[in-house]
């Protein structure tokens, strides 16, 4: 497979980013369980420990790929790399849009029927509304890695 | 995916550049050797610097590099 210095890159972040933040998700899920204090300790500890782990990641292996490829890391994006970049930065801001309106939705919805909170217990997961945030932030950065790799890929 | 309706010689004239390779003509234009793969084979059009430049390695003007051919 023929891959630039910007698509390895690319494949870099978005196998991290579901590594890190599949794993970080599936146990904020499996938290449920636990007395809402302890759970809430519990989750901001996985992502401290999520977003410890991604920036040690992409630094150590971003590093080895510009090592590796010194000479198109020295030359940076070029124009077809910047057009997929902004092709890709469309489709994660449309997520992350739609994400947001789903956050704020929910908060106005809780605001006016605030029985709903105690219907609802059945949805263990801490922290809900800022998990509800972050999961769509992940989710726009994987739409938009994606959405880069299926460019260079059908340009290829 | 379909190729692009602006086609080019950038091929035939390596050839003619003692075998140019797609990465020295990219260094020379400053772009990715995949840039100038892409365009070789129609998949990707160039901006118009980027077609001046690669013109302008091979003393050529720019039409006679590329060619628009609708469909």
């Amino acid at each position: 497979m023929n891959m630039s210095f910007r698509e390895k890159s690319i494949w870099i972040s978005l196998i991290a980013t579901l590594l890190i933040f599949g794993d970080y998700f599936l146990n904020v899920i499996s938290l449920g369980v636990l007395p809402a204090d302890a759970a809430k300790t519990a989750a901001l500890g996985l992502s401290l420990r999520a977003l410890f782990l991604i920036v040690i990641v992409e630094i150590i292996f971003q590093g080895m790929l510009a090592v590796s490829n010194r000479k198109a890391a020295e030359l940076g994006a070029d124009e077809r790399d910047k057009l997929f970049e902004y092709k890709g930065n469309n489709f994660g801001y449309t997520v992350l849009v739609i994400g947001v309106f789903i956050t704020l939705g929910r908060i106005v919805f809780l605001e006016i029927n605030p029985e709903f909170i105690e219907q609802t217990n059945g949805l263990t997961i801490p922290l809900l509304t800022a998990h509800i945030l972050l999961f769509s932030f992940i989710l726009s950065e994987v739409v938009r890695f994606s959405a880069q790799l299926y460019y260079y890929r059908r340009c290829d | 995916m379909a190729t692009l309706p602006i086609k080019n010689k950038i091929r035939e004239l390596r050839f003619f550049a003692e075998e140019m390779t797609q990465q020295e003509l990219a260094e020379l234009v400053g772009v990715t050797r995949q840039t100038i793969m892409a365009i070789e084979k129609c998949k990707y059009s160039p901006t118009l610097e980027v077609a001046f430049k690669i013109a302008e390695v091979f003393g050529q003007s720019i039409d006679e590099v590329f060619q628009y051919q609708s469909a």
